[in-house]
């Protein structure tokens, strides 16, 4: 009974609301793909691909998550339901969580394939990349109920990753490309702490 | 009067804020810190980095043998879209190749063939496989070349290669004429600041290309939000029954827009100056420079951002918008590679320039420089003017955006 529930939340929002989100972040990896040459690639030069254009898919799948009910209509037709809002939005983020994990693993065979010395490090760090660049668009948009902040607010982090590396520190997006594995535990931690914080500030301040 | 209440709700808006906290954190991070100090003269026996000498019997000679390097290897690295790829040429590219070779060097087959035998090997792993690297003697270009032909042959190289080589034309002078800079061509370099920039030229050139860089692409958000803030606040409806003129409601919107973004700029612009005034007291500098430069520089950049903004806004939704200004400003930027200096083509939106000399350099790029910001100049107005069109048929039914999903889209499923 469960489980035909949450299947039909899945099914509803992939073709009513995330569709289109789905297709941009496949459209993505394969624009990368084109745009790289992804052939006999050492791994510094594999992680370049990894880092700066797949995580991308992060703000595409895990910032609108709250987006469909941002118009106040269809918030309230929600809310009038048994199944719990939040419950619904977290099963979207892991929807999301799965698919970008999913898209990354294809691109990281498709590389190995390519002669390419992609390894289980770098997949993982490129997962933990997307997860961070996309909760903090997620976070962003639960705390101001605007999912154009958080696009806004995403970007920003991505364009400072380009500019600030020493001052992002242990934050820095881009660190496997200079060799460097540690940072990708920090962006992990911080992407859990932001959707969980993104949870609390929708249940208890804005009380939903 | 509207004016006023556009420019209030906007400066009261989230993405505006956030907007002037990313353009001042820009400015204080990258700027305000790189030239907190003033600038010295060089000291002897220095470091001085490398200069372009443009001269053509150089170009020739290290363009050439760079190329027979990646011919024997069959490795040409390029970067088509400002990313890194390794280009393996097929045969009858290899073929047409080896005789433009022939023809720079004068060499015949078996001239290439002994190049092949004198050169050093080198085995190099390349992801999982091993490519070998030729590090060949010093090849002279034949006498009858002239630089013309060469640069003919090179562009069709590079078009064989899928462009972004090392041997594009654009790239030829800076790729292959460098040399070290002397103390005195430092010592040249310096008084250039003092006496042909007057300071601030420099300095103002530095300013416009930080602050260039988040013009490209923040804007759309403010834009973005404030388009459609009427549709989502549900007033798409009423503000159209309003006896107002499309065009004064849009350009009055677009020259709020404009005009709020602008501030954060420009109140960077008057930090930067009186950051230089106290670094140089007593140096002969123009203020001025400071502000007409970045004015001409970072406006049109910024009026196209947010026209485009507006204009995709009204035809498809916000999101479009952030996705093709993002695209947009995302290919721009990484498309210059490692050239951050005078890099500035006919349609460049983001110019480069990373320093506060090299000013030939900057120099050299200069009609296109002013071509580039005039042209983006008019295309902000011409947008601005189509976003008229769009709205004005929005208004009176006629059209009601291109969506995918949601209300009149068209994927949307008829009940």
């Amino acid at each position: 009974m469960l489980s035909g529930c949450l299947a039909k939340v899945v099914c509803s929002d992939a073709r009513h609301n995330f569709l289109l989100h789905y297709l941009a972040a496949v459209g993505l990896a394969i624009i990368t793909a084109f745009m790289f040459g992804l052939s006999e690639l050492d791994e510094k030069l594999a992680a370049q691909p990894l880092e700066i254009m797949l995580p991308l898919m992060g703000i595409i799948l895990m910032t609108p998550v709250f987006m469909p009910e941002q118009n106040e209509n269809i918030r309230d037709v929600v809310r009038s339901k048994k199944t719990s809002y939040l419950g619904v939005c977290f099963i979207r983020l892991i929807c999301s969580a799965v698919i970008l994990t999913a898209i990354t693993a294809v691109f990281v065979v498709y590389m190995r394939f390519q002669d390419s010395a992609v390894t289980a490090r770098l997949f993982r760090g490129s997962v933990a990349t997307s997860l961070a660049l996309g909760s903090i668009g997620f976070f962003a948009s639960a705390v101001s109920d605007n999912t154009i902040v958080g696009y806004m607010t995403a970007i920003m982090y991505y364009l400072c990753n380009f500019a600030m590396k020493d001052k992002l520190d242990r934050f820095y997006l881009f660190s496997m490309m200079s060799g460097s594995f540690e940072e990708k535990r920090w962006l992990l931690g911080m992407a859990a702490v932001l959707v969980a914080a993104g949870f609390f500030c929708r249940r208890a301040v804005r009380k939903q | 009067m509207l004016f006023g209440k556009e420019c209030r709700k906007i400066i009261r808006s989230l993405t505006y804020i956030i907007y002037c906290f990313i353009v001042v954190l820009f400015f204080i991070t990258q700027y305000f810190s790189d030239c907190n100090e003033r600038e010295y003269p060089p000291v002897k026996n220095g470091d001085y980095g490398y200069k372009i000498s443009e001269d053509h019997d150089l170009i020739m000679g290290s363009a050439v043998n760079s190329l027979i390097s990646d011919y024997l290897g069959n490795s040409y690295v390029c970067y088509p879209l400002g990313f890194y790829k390794m280009v393996h040429l097929k045969k009858s590219d290899r073929t047409t190749l080896e005789g433009y070779i022939k023809e720079i060097t004068g060499l015949d087959k078996d001239g290439l063939e002994d190049v092949k035998n004198n050169s050093q090997k080198y085995y190099l792993s390349s992801g999982l496989s091993e490519n070998v690297e030729y590090d060949v003697p010093e090849i002279p270009v034949a006498t009858t070349m002239t630089y013309d032909r060469f640069t003919e042959i090179m562009g069709d190289i590079d078009d064989i290669l899928g462009g972004g080589s090392e041997y594009a034309v654009d790239r030829l002078v800076h790729n292959f004429s460098q040399v070290p800079m002397t103390y005195e061509d430092a010592q040249a370099e310096y008084e250039e600041l003092f006496e042909k920039d007057r300071i601030s030229g420099s300095y103002a050139r530095l300013f416009c290309d930080y602050i260039g860089i988040v013009i490209g692409i923040m804007p759309v958000f403010v834009a973005v939000a404030l388009v459609s803030a009427d549709r989502r606040r549900k007033v798409s409806e009423l503000v159209y029954t309003r006896k107002i003129s499309s065009f004064r409601l849009v350009f009055t919107r677009y020259a709020a827009l404009v005009t709020t973004m602008f501030i954060p700029v420009l109140l960077s612009m008057t930090a930067a100056a009186l950051q230089l005034m106290k670094n140089y007291s007593g140096e002969n500098y123009n203020l001025s420079g400071m502000f007409t430069l970045p004015v001409f520089w970072l406006l049109p950049e910024l009026m196209i951002v947010t026209a485009a903004g507006m204009l995709i806004t009204e035809m498809f939704s916000g999101g479009t918008a952030i996705i093709v200004q993002f695209a947009w400003w995302f290919y721009d930027v990484l498309s210059s590679g490692m050239v951050l200096e005078g890099r500035i083509g006919k349609f460049t939106l983001v110019c480069r320039h990373n320093t506060l000399y090299q000013r030939t350099s900057f120099l050299l790029s200069r009609d296109n420089f002013v071509f580039n910001r005039l042209f983006y100049l008019a295309a902000a107005i011409v947008a601005a003017v189509l976003t008229v069109l769009v709205y004005e048929l929005k208004r009176g039914g006629k059209f009601n955006a291109i969506r995918l999903f949601g209300q009149g889209g068209l994927l949307r499923r008829k009940a």
